[in-house]
């Protein structure tokens, strides 16, 4: 197989290398670029651990290839945080008490930074849809849904956020 | 999610009182380890990286029942990036692990016995995941099939295939107390049924996975697990090693509900970095976590319960028997947990419970939150209100009326000394079933 | 009848109880814990947090004891190259037993630093208490600082280091089950609200009250968190998951047709948090873990019988027997 030229703009920075074309966008995030908050829980699509978003837009990286996520922008949980200070989505899992076993939570926030963006002030059933295809199977999802409903609350505060 | 009548509130960041009293406990602190699992900086088992790893993957068994005839690996070994394949011949210990009968083997021997459909059979080492895969095709395995049994109703008759050298009955506890017959002939009200509980799955959102590697004669292996010292005792064993040769460092672990407290990676690991002095991974995928893990014990109880024309319980009969697939793991205490929590939290004066822990040829049942528990609630649970309807009082009476309080005596003669907190417990949930308009009875 | 399709509502009930720790056996935790120069703590232990957040209850059971702020406090866990053996997470027994062993090692190390200051002060130690960085008499603050105390014993070469063990008060069962299987219990109550279609036979869980007694509440969010996520699951238990095996083969062994709760699932849950404090547990505490999902099944179970008028002696009840049994009834 000839090797795919893969160039995007990955948490801001840009990054080219060449990868086989058949590479999972998962595998190309945590393999070849070291960005493990990128979780494997099912490799099929249904359980949303492996969320990145995609100019934006939630994907299950482990169902992307990468070459169909090249020139554009990708976003994982280690772009979050911006000089040392967490973004508002993940103070308010931490103050929510969001957060157990952890390994849902990338994938959560990410969805719900896409939702937050979209909708500022969403209510709770609005939260529910936004983060239903990320299954979590250890808080029940009632802290998870306030903690996105807080985080709103947090970046109407500052403006909208980042 | 109504967040005025809710509970609690969200974690406390407020400064804390000066001086002594209890100024931590108490306090809905955030978790130590949240800022690393926000930031994604959280390193799983799955997420580390060794220079020079190998990565591992088992050959399972695709039949319930069988003697292992022949094993032949030697195609999977002329593949290029194919580093070892590891069999039960290179075990240099005690091939057998689990928490409280070592009767699970770390790999099947040939002219040895499989007893389920994803019994591991060989392990496959290799420079990349990738090579894995075709590698695990290649090996050529030849079976000696055995009647299986599936059943535990039918495992426990004379007759059927013996999966265990001591017979298809793990363990069997009984629990006595008082004259069962007798109060049962004289109760007002007898209420008989059978429940039955399904197998189910921890499905935990981290896979099995760990990493293993020897530095400086020590074996250090990373792993997702519940209980680091128990998986240290197996993997000394197995390997023939002292403990001390041996660290498990429990690495952030993605939930487990009992499903991580037995061994998966860790012997297989531990065997594949001392042999090829070389760090290994492995981590299973989703499909492999469903079929080689534990899962919760499917449960037949056959449950009599009887009281008197005022609801008061006067005899509990029960007998259950749970399915543990191949192997014990947590089997046998599941069970005797299951009888001793079988009346449920009411003071009983005439109790016989009875609980068999049986082998079959199904996935093996462990450790799952809640322990027999679950199962044993929905029937008592089921049976109070049978009981209730029986007398024709509210489901919140029957159970105040005969719910623990401090000094009852439980089914195994245990007297409750303090912090009985069951009736307070139904006083208050009724209270705010009756504010939220949930339960219109009687207050 | 509702928005023209059959749709009808049930109570039920559910209560449990569970013992805490491993059943008629001895299942002690050990800990270690090193107050250092600085006033800062160590906790060494071998309790593994896998989610529950045990690390953090057992940084705050060390705070509390030795008086110093949570961020002051490291927990070491599940490492057997440092950390004594905790036994296993399982059995909600973590709170309760390696809580117990962490608050004794945090005690010994104490008692290190308190003697020192008994001298210094001139009083008995039995009077003494750390906190906020100082040493207080009998609920005053005395002028005399921690790091005064941690400087004066280095200076002699007083190391204040503790570790401590604790293994539950239970006795094993004799041939009539007769015994001490635990040295104490968790209690609970669930009461859940659900709407049965009878048309298509989908179970609702609209609202769910889950009162808790858990002794005292070392950290009530996480007790909720606990409480949250067992309902959830306890949930599945009882309308959604099942393993199907055939001939001792999973047939369904993927997350696409094995299937937990996702958000959309979830209802209205109250948590009551019931503090019957347990005098032989840390502060109080007993344990939350398993017995937050206890109850969940059971009282679907009956609050479906109350909206049908059938019941279900199977678990868990599926769309198809909903409505087998109430077109075949």
């Amino acid at each position: 197989m000839k090797p795919f030229r893969f160039k995007a703009i990955i948490n801001d920075r840009p990054v080219e290398l060449l990868i086989p074309p058949n590479r999972r966008l998962l595998d190309l995030l945590r393999e070849d670029l070291d960005l493990t908050g990128v979780k494997e829980g099912c490799g099929e699509g249904e359980c949303g651990a492996c969320t990145v978003l995609l100019d934006g837009r939630p994907v299950n990286s482990c169902l992307v290839l990468a070459p169909e996520a090249s020139g554009r922008k990708i976003t994982t949980i280690e772009g979050l945080a911006s000089a040392g200070r967490l973004h508002p989505l993940q103070e308010a899992f931490l103050e929510a008490g969001a957060v157990q076993c952890g390994y849902c939570t990338p994938g959560m926030i990410l969805a719900a930074k896409a939702l937050l963006e979209e909708n500022p002030d969403p209510d709770e059933q609005t939260v529910k849809t936004a983060i239903s295809g990320n299954l979590c199977r250890c808080t029940g999802y009632v802290k998870i849904v306030r903690a996105v409903r807080l985080a709103a609350v947090k970046m109407a505060g500052k403006g909208g956020g980042r | 999610m109504n967040s005025e009548s809710r509970g609690g509130k969200g974690p406390e960041l407020t400064s804390f009182p000066e001086g002594p009293g209890f100024r931590v406990v108490g306090r809905s602190l955030p978790r130590v380890d949240g800022t690393a699992k926000v930031t994604g900086g959280a390193r799983f088992a799955a997420d580390c990286k060794l220079p020079g790893m190998l990565f591992a993957r088992v050959l399972r068994s695709t039949v319930p029942h069988a003697v292992l005839r022949r094993l032949d690996a030697a195609g999977a070994l002329s593949l290029p990036g194919v580093a070892a394949v590891f069999t039960a011949a290179d075990i240099p210990g005690n091939n057998a692990v689990g928490i409280i009968v070592k009767d699970e083997p770390v790999l099947v021997e040939t002219g040895g016995r499989i007893r389920r459909i994803g019994d591991p059979l060989a392990l496959v080492v290799g420079e990349s995941e990738a090579v894995l895969e075709a590698a695990l095709a290649k090996i050529k395995v030849e079976y000696e099939e055995l009647p299986p049994v599936f059943s535990p109703l039918e495992a426990m008759r004379e007759g059927a295939p013996q999966i265990h050298e001591k017979g298809n009955v793990q363990s069997v506890t009984r629990i006595k107390k008082g004259d069962v017959e007798a109060a049962l002939a004289q109760a007002k009200f007898v209420v008989t049924h059978r429940y039955t509980t399904q197998m189910v799955e921890h499905a935990y959102l981290e896979t099995e996975a760990g990493v293993a590697a020897v530095e400086n004669g020590l074996l250090v292996i990373w792993v997702s697990t519940q209980n680091p010292h128990y998986d240290r005792r197996e993997v000394a064993r197995v390997l023939n090693l002292g403990q001390h040769r041996v660290r498990i460092v429990q690495a952030p672990t993605g939930g487990g509900f009992g499903g991580k407290l037995d061994i998966s990676v860790q012997c297989l690991l531990g065997l594949a970095a001392w042999k090829t002095g070389r760090p290994v991974k492995m981590c299973y995928r989703r499909e492999e976590s469903m079929i080689a893990s534990t899962k919760r014990h499917p449960f037949v109880i056959d449950y009599t319960s009887a009281c008197d024309g005022e609801g008061r319980l006067l005899a509990v009969k029960v007998r259950i028997v749970g399915d543990t697939g191949a192997y014990a793991s947590y089997g046998p205490p599941t069970l005797k947990r299951a009888a001793v929590h079988a009346t449920g939290p009411y003071e009983v004066p005439n109790v016989f419970i009875e609980s068999f822990c049986v082998y079959t040829n199904n996935p093996p049942a462990g450790a799952m939150r809640g322990f027999g528990v679950p199962q044993i609630a929905f029937a008592h649970e089921s049976q109070m209100d049978l009981l209730a309807e029986a007398v024709g009082c509210d489901p919140f009476t029957i159970r105040l009326r005969n719910c623990y309080r401090t000094g009852s005596v439980t089914a195994t003669g245990q007297r409750l000394t303090a912090s009985v907190g069951i009736e307070e417990t139904i006083l208050r949930a009724r209270a705010r079933a009756q504010e939220l308009g949930i339960w219109r009875g009687e207050p | 009848m509702e928005g023209g399709t059959m749709k009808k509502r049930g109570v039920g009930v559910g209560c449990m109880w569970y013992g805490i720790g491993n059943t008629g056996v001895p299942n002690p935790a050990g800990a270690f814990v090193d107050f250092l120069d600085d006033g800062t703590v160590l906790v060494l232990t071998g309790c593994a947090d896998i989610g529950q957040g045990s690390s953090t209850v057992l940084a705050q059971i060390a705070a509390e004891e030795l008086g110093v702020n949570m961020e002051d406090v490291l927990v070491v866990a599940g490492d057997t190259g440092v950390s004594p053996d905790a036994g296993a997470t399982s059995a909600s027994r973590q709170t309760y037993i390696s809580g117990n062993a962490v608050r004794l090692a945090a005690q010994q190390a104490k008692q290190v630093l308190l003697e020192e200051a008994a001298e210094v002060l001139g009083a008995p130690a039995g009077e003494l208490e750390t906190a906020s960085g100082f040493v207080w008499r009998n609920g005053e603050r005395t002028s005399l600082a921690l790091e005064e105390v941690l400087s004066r014993c280095r200076a002699k070469g007083k190391l204040s280091l503790g570790g401590g063990s604790f293994n539950p008060a239970a006795t094993q069962l004799d041939a009539d089950g007769q015994g001490v299987p635990y040295a104490t219990y968790s209690f609970a109550t669930q009461v859940v609200e659900v709407e049965v279609d009878v048309e298509t036979g989908k179970v609702s869980v609209l609202r769910i009250v889950a009162a808790h007694d858990v002794g005292r509440a070392i950290n009530p969010a996480a007790v909720e968190g606990q409480i949250e996520g067992g309902c959830v699951m306890g949930l599945g238990y009882a309308l959604l998951e099942e393993v199907r095996v055939k001939e001792g083969k999973i047939e369904n062994p993927a997350l696409s047709v094995y299937l937990v709760p996702m958000s959309l699932d979830v209802p209205e849950i109250h948590t009551i948090i019931v503090e019957e404090e347990e005098p032989s547990g840390p502060f109080g505490a007993k344990g939350v873990g398993e017995p937050a999902l206890i109850p969940t099944a059971a009282a679907v179970a009956n609050a479906v019988a109350d909206a049908l008028g059938v019941r279900f002696y199977e678990l868990p009840i599926t769309l198809e027997k909903v409505v087998e049994a109430v077109h075949g009834s």
